[in-house]
């Protein structure tokens, strides 16, 4: 199998780097791309304690699917994929998202990885809460997936 | 009829539970129940990222795919509604 997809309950397990590394290891790769998102301590000013994750579990993990897909076709069809993303509660530091991709040669390896983080906030329905050290809580703002027509500017 | 919305995101601020009921003419489609949930918000909250939630919303069916404002809805159907995205 040549593609892991999941969404990870923080409050069960945590996200591996090692689970990735071991799933993409292979004598056929010369490149290995891993890209590791972790929740940062602050934004625009704010000082950040933790983010909630949230996810249409099923809609996420189909995307997830088709996006590696494309992934290889587009860029190398022996690749191998292995993409995480938290659902819950996620204290500042740990990871949100992991990426890892093997590939025979690091163009292909680093334009995966990229491909999908990008594909990944532009097409998967996941949600941020942002916990700030005053004690206050805010969803982010992001991108509709309305059908552009139909949206009143 | 009466719709049931699976709460996702800032749409969670709507409620406690999981999901909101809404109740709506018969033979109401997608556009009819954003025009509801719209008006519900304006009544009931004035929470800054809500205001534009329900033009910014798309909204799932139980098929988990993107429905359209002609859709036309059942009665106790289940709908996501999926606020802006915004993971990574």
């Amino acid at each position: 199998m040549s593609i892991h997809t999941a969404l990870v309950k923080t409050e069960e397990q945590k996200i591996s780097i090692e689970k990735a590394k071991n799933f993409i290891a292979s004598e056929e790769y010369g490149a290995e791309s891993i890209f590791v998102g972790r929740v940062r301590n602050e934004n625009s000013g704010k000082k950040v304690t933790a983010v909630t994750y949230d996810a249409h579990d099923q809609a996420v993990l189909k995307s997830f699917q088709s996006i590696c897909d494309d992934a290889k076709k587009k860029f190398d069809s022996s690749a191998s994929i292995f993409l995480e993303h938290a659902k819950g509660y996620s204290p500042v530091g740990e990871i949100s998202i992991l990426i890892a991709v093997g590939s025979g040669h690091r163009d292909e390896a680093f334009k995966i990885c990229r491909y999908i983080l990008e594909e990944v906030k532009h097409q998967s329905p996941i949600w941020k809460k942002e916990h700030y050290a005053d004690g206050k809580e805010e969803w982010l703002p992001g991108h509709s997936l309305r059908p552009k027509k139909e949206v009143k500017s | 009829m009466e719709i049931q919305i699976k709460l996702y995101g800032s749409s969670k601020l709507l409620s406690e539970s999981e999901t909101l009921l809404i109740k709506l003419p018969e033979n109401s489609n997608i556009g009819q129940l954003r025009s509801s949930l719209k008006k519900f918000i304006d009544e009931n909250y004035s929470k800054s990222n809500l205001d534009n939630l329900s033009n910014s919303a798309a909204f799932f069916s139980d098929r988990n795919e993107i429905v359209n404002d002609s859709y036309q809805l059942k009665n106790k159907e289940l709908i996501s509604i999926i606020p802006p995205i915004g993971g990574g």
